[in-house]
């Protein structure tokens, strides 16, 4: 354990004053919350030029209180639990709340500086009024189309340092006492390829907040600033005080699992990601001592993408309905070694941190199997985030580029076989339908399929990977690929196997076929040339042995499993009582 | 001649009865049978003829929304069915859209494919996005796949191709071969069923068609054949999700429609009550058992959307997009072991119910709440056919809710109403603001069983100004089908850029599809003078993939500029920008082909004679720890005069539903027989 940690631990075991909550008026309002960060959601996918902010959703909104506490939020991808955090700390450290006045309105991303956790997510808070007092924080964040730096997105592996990835912008303030500073404006923008929409995207977080801000000040003064104040504290409270209540049932002691990145980008050796979970009574410290140094490339995971794919963790292990506030955030200690990918050095590139957050979270999740009761226990699923890019001229000069991330398999759980074919952990994304990649792309799908053989044995299987085959239909289309988990997959639990590896194939099924390492970039293909890519299943749960005939019988009619994988995986026996059920 | 609007619930199946001569309504309910919907459909019909005296031959019209179809796919009870596709693409039904159903609970997992793999089979052929053939269909191929699926003994057959959406060619091909190789077995044609792009949402619709296919053909024969058994002399008619009516030949055709049928009706049915009444923004609150569904009105036209879920399947077809919350009159509350306390999403629903209803219910819900506020009559509910204990109620809500919680029973009760408020005022709130609405201007329309009894409290919490209760709020659905016209949605996928050519092709398209249209009205057989058209371009920016939909007023072969500016126009008023330059999409053509149903609502109700005349009692009501119980009149709905103002607090009485009204608030009777709330 870091000695940060160790100091962090004790610091928290002193445990807060019980306090009495008035449940009904706290539990209206947390709705009443929820509605004014559901319209401020609705505003913001509504106005946003960003397709990412638009269409993946890739955003989300909150309200703070005086003091910095989250109050609530909204988001619909877990990688941005809490990622609003990082900017009101970085705010309320810079400047002093008694200059802050009615119509300010401040902005950031970078990650070293002001708590963002890749460049292209810019954040935006704004300070609400009542009266004079200051009473609480709107803000915002999406991840934006482009903001400069080496690549079209921003984001790109081979990154050495943040220096490539486009803008770094502070904490600093774009709009005072209601006039945006239209000189600031022009210079953000105009450091993004798509300058118009930055300018609009950007006014339009700041109108985000303005509603944001406006709903809180009519609920507030509705309430009463006393009233409002206690429900806050209420709702604080009974967070972290329902989170303390899952974690005193949890044993004592320290747990680790280690999940691997297979090369950090650069060609490195395996890196080792190493999570070590201590309950001690009702806190919980999560530290990533052991894990490997910080990558050349841009894998490296900034302190408040960490946090959220801890937060992440927590609420998908212990309490799925947990209220994403700061009463969440209380009984958590983490930690993380400096200099390692977890923690990197600035000025470390952190841009394509999304891999390594996955493999983080299911180095959390695996360090949870000794202590959580059956019914919570997952093996491991594809831990990654496979991102696919091909892009071809168009034949009047511009561009196309089309790219996406692809699901695998998902572990198997004590009670059923894993999901195929799915996100897990800190995305959940939707793929590009193939109609309309083939009427937008000069591209063809040849396959978009389940990857036979590719769940994990066990008494319950592990769900299987995605098998994605494109075709080029013209000379000179550049295909990037990011991928990993091809030497390690995902482990099984209690004799589960490992679920299958990535691949990735040139031209396969033809005297061309070469097979790929799982990083590729601006490889050029020619017309006719196809690239298929293999994601990786879930791990099993249980013994092969323990597999019933009839789910191994329905795996074999299903196509599910090929009759040698089964064969190797449960034995000619079974495997000649399953078929004569068919 | 009397019409008959039907709506067949998961408990109860209701009855709407218009006179058409005096405009008058008459309604009636009994107990559904999920075993065999249309028994009860007929026996309704059998006692609404008999207590209402009126002679079969009398019956002009009988519609009815059913959730049949839903119910089966929800408990997997359709047909074994199997898919044929392109080669490379059977798994599509399996990956959908790679997402997991909950971001964070594990436990839940995204539902197995309605058709297994094996039965999953893949044909050689290929179509690019443009129509054109790369690859023609292998019928050799197809003639021993169908061998082969015969044998697993499967009863539907659903076919999706590639691409099918720009050129059926291969899909009808395959159809023709199929329904000579295998004619017993039901066939439901992706081209035919939802011709728009995005395979997995395509594949999905289509394979559910199959699914319910026979079943829903042999429901829909049953119910025809009885009612003509009983001398009924028209033919049934059934409604779509999206709020329209259709022959049952074409509801066989197309039984996937149906899916949300009895709720479209309702919100169909409150929009013409509510353009009757004068009422321009609505926001529909129909609160039932198990959950409250809340849908946007604007101008007398509900808001419509393409992408609903069934049972965690994409159906995508035109439908009234309500919003549906999981907290109803079941929902239960509890006190969680950090001290706070919630209701729902766990639901009593209607076994073992609420503890007052004496079913077996144990823990405490919505309903058990207002009956111990002495909202909902603390005796006997349904005109008195339903007995209620309330003391086991309070009982049972002061152990569980109160004593953890440290505040009285009633105290408790409240707190429980207030979280459910809170929690349907968000939905409400979300609806309206979407769309960018002002909640002051919206009038809040409430129906369903518990619809009423909330509605006053929900309007404060929201920040609504008035609300308005339709008669028999608790068979709204079954009236709803009485207010419907018939219709049918066609689209054409187009994928053009809005250019003159461009315009050109859209152009020629809906040509067609108003022939179409045409052919089909002529086959519902509506008259010429009452058919209409509706036509409406899906479009958006290049680069963006949300569509805006433009209606247009008829093919207008030089209306390109027109047309781009009515977009921009309609970005600018969904988005707040416009992007001048910037070519524009033509996504899809569509068509509404709609046959009008006469069906006038008449400002005609009498109403009783005075205020002090309809008052049946009163009883102590509480109202919140500021206010207290407060003695409260009770009043019969049918007896309260037209017009006439009744000060709140009040309780109004009525055989399906309860009407609170608060203090501050002000209830009259309007001329159309709705109860009008003011603040």
């Amino acid at each position: 354990m870091t000695p940060q940690a160790q100091k962090a631990i004790r610091d928290d075991l002193i445990t807060s004053d019980k306090r009495e909550i008035n449940a009904i008026a706290m539990e209206v309002f947390s709705n009443r919350m929820l509605s004014i960060t559901e319209s401020m959601a609705i505003q913001m996918m509504r106005s946003s030029f960003s397709t990412q902010i638009k269409e993946r959703r890739d955003f989300s909104v909150g309200i703070f209180d005086a003091r910095g506490n989250l109050i609530a939020q909204g988001t619909h991808i877990p990688l941005h639990l809490g990622s609003l955090l990082g900017a009101t700390e970085a705010l309320l450290e810079r400047y002093d709340v008694a200059n802050m006045v009615e119509g300010d309105a401040f902005i950031c991303n970078d990650p070293y500086l002001a708590g963002g956790t890749h460049l292209p997510d810019i954040a935006v808070i704004t300070p609400v009024f009542i009266e004079g007092r200051l009473m609480a924080f709107a803000a915002n964040i999406g991840h934006h189309s482009d903001i400069g730096g080496s690549v079209p997105g921003s984001i790109s592996a081979k990154s050495r340092s943040i220096f490539e990835e486009g803008l770094r912008i502070p904490i600093i303030r774009i709009a005072r006492a209601g006039v945006l500073d239209e000189d600031l404006l022009n210079l953000i923008s105009t450091n993004s390829r798509l300058s118009e929409e930055r300018r609009l995207d950007i006014q339009v977080q700041i109108a985000v907040n303005n509603r944001g801000g406006e709903e809180t000040r009519a609920l507030f003064t509705r309430m009463g600033l006393d009233a409002a104040q206690t429900a806050i504290e209420d709702v604080l409270f009974y967070t972290s005080e329902r989170l303390r209540r899952r974690i005193e049932l949890l044993p004592a002691g320290s747990f680790s699992f280690t999940t691997w990145l297979d090369d950090d980008g650069s060609g490195s050796d395996p890196l080792p990601l190493v999570a070590t979970v201590s309950p001690r009574g009702d806190a919980l410290h999560v530290d990533f001592d052991g894990t490997g140094p910080q990558a050349q490339g841009a894998l490296n995971v900034p302190r408040n993408a960490l946090r959220a794919t801890v937060y992440y963790c927590i609420k998908a292990l212990l309490d799925p309905e947990l209220m994403a506030n700061s009463g969440m955030f209380e009984p958590l200690v983490i930690s993380a070694p400096k200099g390692s990918i977890a923690n990197p050095n600035f000025p470390a590139a952190c841009g394509a941190r999304s891999i390594t957050c996955q493999k983080l979270a299911g180095a959390v999740f695996g360090a949870f199997r000794e202590i959580l009761t059956v019914d919570r226990l997952v093996a491991s699923s594809n831990d990654l985030l496979p991102t696919i890019s091909f892009s071809a001229s168009k034949p009047d000069g511009g561009l196309y580029h089309y790219g996406e991330t692809i699901g695998g398999g998902s572990g198997a759980r004590h009670d059923g076989d894993g999901m195929d074919a799915i996100h897990v952990h800190v995305t959940n994304s939707l793929n590009l339908p193939v109609e309309a990649l083939e009427s937008e792309f000069p591209f063809l799908c040849d396959e978009y399929s389940l990857v036979v053989d590719s769940g994990g044995a066990g008494r319950q299987r592990g769900g299987l990977g995605i098998a994605r085959q494109i075709r080029a239909l013209h000379d000179g289309t550049i295909v990037s690929v990011r991928s990993d988990s091809y030497i390690h997959g995902a482990e099984g639990i209690a004799g589960g196997a490992t679920g299958g590896l990535s691949t990735l194939t040139r031209n396969p099924s033809s005297d061309r076929q070469e097979s790929l390492p799982l990083k590729v970039s601006y490889m050029v293909i020619g017309e006719g040339e196809t690239v298929r890519i293999h994601t990786p299943g879930g791990g099993g749960f249980g013994l092969p042995s323990e597999r019933s005939i009839e789910d191994i019988a329905r795996d074999l009619r299903d196509g599910i499993i090929s009759r040698p994988a089964a064969e190797r995986d449960y034995g000619s026996e079974k495997i000649e009582a399953a078929l004569n059920l068919l | 001649m009397y019409r008959i609007g039907v709506d067949v619930g998961g408990t109860f199946t209701d009855f709407t009865v218009t006179n058409t001569a005096t405009g008058e309504n008459r309604y009636f309910k009994l107990s559904s049978t999920p075993a065999d919907p249309s028994v009860a459909i007929v026996d309704g019909i059998e006692q609404v003829l008999k207590t209402f005296d009126i002679a079969p031959a009398d019956v002009s019209y009988i519609g009815h929304g059913t959730t049949v179809a839903t119910n089966m796919i929800i408990e997997r009870r359709g047909v074994p069915t199997a898919l044929i596709t392109t080669k490379g693409f059977r798994d599509v039904l399996a990956i959908g859209r790679q997402t997991r159903p909950a971001l964070y609970d594990v436990s839940i997992t995204k539902p197995d494919p309605l058709v297994e793999r094996f039965r999953r089979r893949e044909i050689n052929e290929r179509l690019n996005a443009k129509g054109e053939t790369l690859k023609g269909l292998d019928k050799n191929e197809l003639e021993t796949v169908l061998d082969e699926l015969s044998e697993t003994g499967i009863k539907a057959l659903s076919v999706c191709f590639l691409h099918s959406y720009r050129n059926a060619a291969h899909e009808e091909e395959a159809a023709q071969i199929i329904a000579a190789k295998l004619p017993g077995v039901y066939v439901s044609v992706s081209s035919r069923v939802l011709p728009e792009f995005r395979e997995y949402e395509r594949t999905s619709t289509t394979v559910l068609n199959a699914y319910v296919g026979p079943k829903m053909a042999d429901y829909f024969d049953r119910l025809e054949e009885q009612l003509r058994e009983r001398g009924i002399p028209v033919a049934p008619m059934t409604i779509h999700s999206n709020g329209g009516l259709l022959s049952i030949e074409t509801a066989k055709r197309l039984p996937v429609t149906t899916c949300l049928s009895g709720p479209a009706a309702g919100v169909i049915g409150s929009a013409v009550v509510g353009a009757a009444a004068g009422v321009g923004k609505i926001v529909t609150y129909d609160v039932g058992g198990t959950s409250t569904d809340v849908s946007l009105i604007v101008d007398g036209r509900p808001k419509f959307t393409s992408s609903r879920d069934v049972a965690g399947y994409p159906v995508k077809l035109p439908m009234v997009d309500i919003h549906v919350i999981g907290a109803g009159g079941g929902s239960i509350a509890h006190v969680d072991d950090a001290g706070a306390l919630k209701v729902g999403p766990r639901s009593a629903g209607a076994l073992p119910g609420p503890i007052a209803y004496q079913r077996g219910g144990e823990e405490p819900t919505l309903t058990d709440a207002n009956i111990c506020l002495n909202r909902l009559n603390p005796v006997a509910l349904l005109d008195g056919r339903m007995p209620i204990d309330r003391a086991a109620a309070v009982r049972a809500i002061e152990d569980r809710i109160g004593r953890p919680l440290s505040i009285s029973g009633e105290e408790a009760a409240y707190g429980i109403l207030q979280v459910a408020v809170a929690n349907m005022s968000r939905a409400i709130r979300a609806v309206t603001t979407e769309q960018g609405h002002d909640i002051a201007e919206i009038t809040l329309f409430a129906f369903g069983g518990a619809g009423p009894l909330h509605a006053a409290e929900v309007a404060r919490e929201a920040g609504i100004r008035r609300i308005l209760v339709p008669q028999e709020p608790g068979t709204m659905c079954a009236r709803g089908a009485l207010l419907l016209d018939v219709s049918l949605d066609f689209v054409r996928m187009q994928l053009v850029e809005a250019t003159a050519d461009g315009w050109q092709q859209a152009c020629e398209a809906l040509g067609e599809m108003l022939k179409e249209g045409n052919a089909w009205l002529e086959g519902e057989k509506v008259d010429a003078d009452l058919r209409e058209f509706h036509l409406a371009i899906d479009a958006h920016y290049a680069g963006q993939t949300h569509d805006i939909r433009i209606p247009l007023t008829g093919v207008d072969s030089d209306g390109l500029a027109r047309f781009l500016a009515d977009f921009a126009q309609a970005h600018k008023a969904g988005y707040g920008y416009d992007i001048p330059g910037q070519s524009v999409i033509i996504v899809s053509c569509r068509l509404q082909a709609v046959g009008r149903v006469p069906k006038a609502i008449t400002a005609t109700y009498s109403g009783g004679e005075s205020v002090a005349a309809a008052k049946s009692g009163e009883r102590e009501v509480y109202y919140g720890p500021q206010e207290g119980w407060c003695t409260t009149p009770i009043f019969r709905r049918s007896a309260l005069p037209v017009g006439v103002d009744v000060a709140g607090p009040a309780i109004i009485d009525e055989m399906s539903s309860t009407t609170v009204v608060l203090a501050g608030q002000t209830a009259a009777i309007d001329a159309f027989g709705n109860i009008i709330i003011t603040n």
